[in-house]
Parts: structure tokens; C-alpha cells; sequence
């Protein structure tokens, strides 16, 4: 399945990997609700061991300076050692969720301001109905079935994707780096994201 | 609620990956607070950006050093009392009344006591700070249309987005009622007019100067002042 995914890859490549994605996710996300629960330094200093090096290297692969990336390094684990127990494994699987958090640290700090993001503990906020047992199941295995649907996209919308997630720029960077208008990148991601809606709900 | 008109995937992915202007973020922060299909939506493109974290390898050399003080340091730091500290927060928040958080944080009144300034007869604003300070076409204000009032015809040179708060408009695109958001780009031109027998409440966060046809519009420009 990685070999489908080769368009999102950096050029070294991929390297052997021993461990599936989904076993090394079972382990972390065992790991997370551990350190929710019961604040377990063995569960942290596991999280840590693997988390850490990849996040540093994501975070100086696009010029972020070394300094600035130790701090968002810093921020981003010290928020999971703090906000564990609001990880929820039928929500989002655990390395997305740290992602999440390093992400929205970085953007924080590029903007000296928090993102406006929505906050479930406002009496505003309108939950999701109650989930089926179902749909349960079918979240669990979404970050497999995304990567699974994310290999039949057309190269030049997953070219999009990965200029967007991995090196992070704008779609008005995007347009002036592929010389395509802006509608275009638009139209792309629209296309990119209504496939990748279709095959997870085809696989499901 | 019954929310028709959603975020655009290519304005939640610049919401995602963080590239979105301020002001359209608080518009897309404030309508996901009442809209799960949209959260959903967020989810799965956060799950979509996590994969290139997965393929991200390691440096070749390792910190073993910076990590072992660094985990010492974190693990020095004591864990929040989880429910506590919930209850707080959002016990100290601002005074919300039934606008989402994300909005009310710009708020510097509540809805109902929005010192509403007049622009044209049926019309009137009332501009909101902006986030992370002022940015050169960006803009985020409330604005209100008497019932039968039309907006006059407008293009807009970057994004606008316009979530619906009170009332409804309809337009060339459809109806838009509480909680819908449009999601508009420069080719759509398009002249709202609120369609009930109450006032149209809607936040419009822009980025990118409005462009107005004709005389009356004209005029109209600078008083926006956008
Ligand atoms: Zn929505």
C-alpha cells in the first residue's frame, strides 16, 4: 500500500519499515488513553521515543529554524503530556491527533495568535447526534482508508494535497509555483476531496 | 438548524493547514461550531495531512542527548486537573448569549447590543477588530439588512465569506438561512436580498477588497470603506 502512496513521499523514499502504520497506531493510541487515564510516565517516555524524532524532522523540513523547531517540539509534546485524557481513539487516531496539536502550535506561533477554533465546551456549540456502533467501526479504520483512497487520486490533485500538508504553502503559492490560476488549485482540492469522500464511503 | 450551505474543501484545507486569512478563519471557526458535516470534513483532511507526518523519516542523526532533557523537562511539569480546569474555562469565558465562542471572542458587545452604524437606508454594519491585527484587505464585520432590502450587485477580487447569524437572505445562489455559510470566490457576482419579515444578521469576514458595480454601489465603496 505504501508503494501506491509513492507521490506524497520525499525523495529519499520510503525506507524498509518493519512495523505497519496501523500496528505502530494501535500501540500509540494504547499509549495516549494510558497516559490520559492514569498520567503514565512509561506510556509518555514511549510516545515520546516515537513521536519526537519524526516531529522534528517534519518541523525543519520547510525552514523552520532549528531553535524554532525545538520550541514548537517543546510546546507540541509538552500539550500531550497535559492534554491526554481529551484524546478520544473514536475521534481521530493518535498520531493525527498529536499532529494536529504540533500543527495549530506552529500556526499559532507564525501568527503570535491563536487560531480561532471551535470549542465543545461552548453552551453554543451543537454536538454531532450520537454515533451508531456502525459508524464506530468505520471510524476506526478511516486513517487506512483514506491512505487507500488517496492512491487512486490523479497526480496533479494529490500533487496539491502534498504541496498543501507537506510543504505547507498557500494556494496562491501553490498557483504561482504549478502557473495555474487560483480556481484551478480550488477546483483541484474540491475534486481531490469529493474522491477521497467517495472511496472511503466505497470501502466502508 | 438545519445548515444547507457549508465551507468549501478548499477553504477548509487552507483552515486546516493554517493558510487561511485571520478574518475568514473566524467565519469557518464560528459556523463549525454549529456544523458536525463540516467538523467531519475538518477530521478527515487533519487524518489526510497526518499521513505525511507517518512518512516523515527521522533525522539520520539522532538527539539522544536534547531528548532525554527534554522528556525529564516535560515530565517535570505537573498534569492539569482535568476537570477542573474545564469547568473554569468555560465558566470565565465572555458573555456569549447564542453566538458561538470563536465569533463572541471578537465581540466586543453581545448581539443584541451591537451599536449598529447606518449605511444606506436597510443597511447598516458594524465593524469588528480584526485578528491577529490589521491586514491589507482584510475585513470582519456584522452587518444588517432591514427585510426586503437588497444589497446592491458586488464581486468580490479575493474571498468572502458570509455566515448567516439571524434572519435569511436568498440570492442568484439560493436561500440562506442561520447557520449557512456562503462560500464565495471572485467569478460570482451576486446581489442578496434579506427575505423574511426579519432583520438579516451575517457575519462576512473578507479578504480582498468588495467590488461594486454601478453608480449607487459606487458611492456605497468608500462608506464600507472596504
Ligand atoms: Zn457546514
Amino acid at each position: 500500500m505504501l508503494r501506491e502512496f509513492h507521490y506524497m513521499t520525499p525523495p529519499e523514499g520510503i525506507s524498509g519499515k518493519t512495523e505497519t502504520p496501523q500496528e505502530k497506531q494501535g500501540g500509540l493510541s494504547a499509549d495516549l488513553c494510558e497516559l490520559g487515564a492514569t498520567g503514565s510516565r512509561d506510556a509518555f517516555a514511549r510516545i515520546f521515543a516515537e513521536m519526537a524524532p519524526r516531529l522534528r524532522a517534519f518541523m525543519l523540513k520547510n525552514g523552520l529554524g532549528a531553535s524554532a523547531a525545538e520550541e514548537v517540539l517543546q510546546e507540541t509534546l509538552l500539550r500531550v503530556w497535559r492534554k491526554a485524557h481529551l484524546f478520544d481513539p473514536e475521534k481521530s487516531s493518535a498520531s493525527t491527533w498529536i499532529h494536529t496539536i504540533a500543527r495549530n502550535v506552529k500556526i499559532d506561533r507564525l501568527r503570535k495568535e491563536a487560531r480561532p477554533e471551535p470549542d465543545p465546551e461552548d453552551p453554543s456549540f451543537i454536538p454531532a447526534a450520537p454515533e451508531t456502533g456502525e459508524e464506530n467501526m468505520a471510524r476506526k479504520q478511516d486513517s487506512a482508508l483514506i491512505r487507500k483512497a488517496m492512491s487512486v487520486l490523479p497526480p496533479e490533485q494529490l500533487r496539491i494535497i502534498t504541496m498543501s500538508f507537506y510543504e505547507e504553502k498557500s494556494h496562491g503559492e501553490i498557483a504561482e509555483e504549478l502557473g495555474v490560476p487560483l480556481g484551478t488549485v480550488k477546483s483541484r482540492i474540491r475534486l481531490a476531496f469529493g474522491k477521497i469522500r467517495a472511496e472511503v464511503e466505497k470501502m466502508q | 438548524m438545519t445548515i444547507r450551505h457549508h465551507i468549501a474543501d478548499d477553504t477548509l484545507m487552507a483552515y486546516v493547514g493554517g493558510t487561511l486569512a485571520p478574518s475568514l478563519s473566524v467565519a469557518v471557526a464560528t459556523h463549525l461550531a454549529i456544523c458536525p458535516r463540516c467538523r467531519d470534513s475538518v477530521a478527515m483532511m487533519e487524518e489526510v495531512a497526518s499521513l505525511y507526518l507517518e512518512e516523515t523519516e527521522p533525522l539520520s542523526h539522532s538527539e539522544k542527548d536534547k531528548d532525554a532533557a527534554l522528556l525529564d523537562q516535560i515530565m517535570a511539569t505537573p498534569r492539569t486537573e482535568t476537570a477542573e480546569q474545564g469547568a473554569v474555562s468555560s465558566l470565565a469565558g465572555p458573555a456569549i448569549g447564542s453566538v458561538p465562542r470563536p465569533l463572541a471572542d471578537y465581540m466586543p458587545v453581545p448581539l443584541d447590543q451591537v451599536p449598529w452604524k447606518r449605511l444606506v437606508p436597510g443597511i447598516s454594519h458594524y465593524p469588528l477588530p480584526q485578528p491577529g491585527g490589521k491586514r491589507k484587505g482584510s475585513a470582519l464585520r456584522l452587518l444588517k439588512i432591514a427585510p426586503g432590502t437588497r444589497i446592491p450587485e458586488h464581486s468580490h477580487s479575493g474571498q468572502e465569506l458570509t455566515l448567516i447569524l439571524e434572519g435569511s437572505y436568498i440570492d442568484e445562489i439560493g436561500r440562506f438561512q442561520k447557520g449557512d455559510i456562503a462560500d464565495l470566490d471572485n467569478e460570482i457576482h451576486h446581489q442578496p436580498v434579506a427575505d423574511t419579515d426579519q432583520d438579516c444578521i451575517c457575519l462576512i469576514a473578507t479578504d480582498g477588497p468588495l467590488k461594486f458595480s454601478g453608480i449607487f454601489s459606487r458611492l456605497l465603496q468608500p462608506i464600507i470603506g472596504i
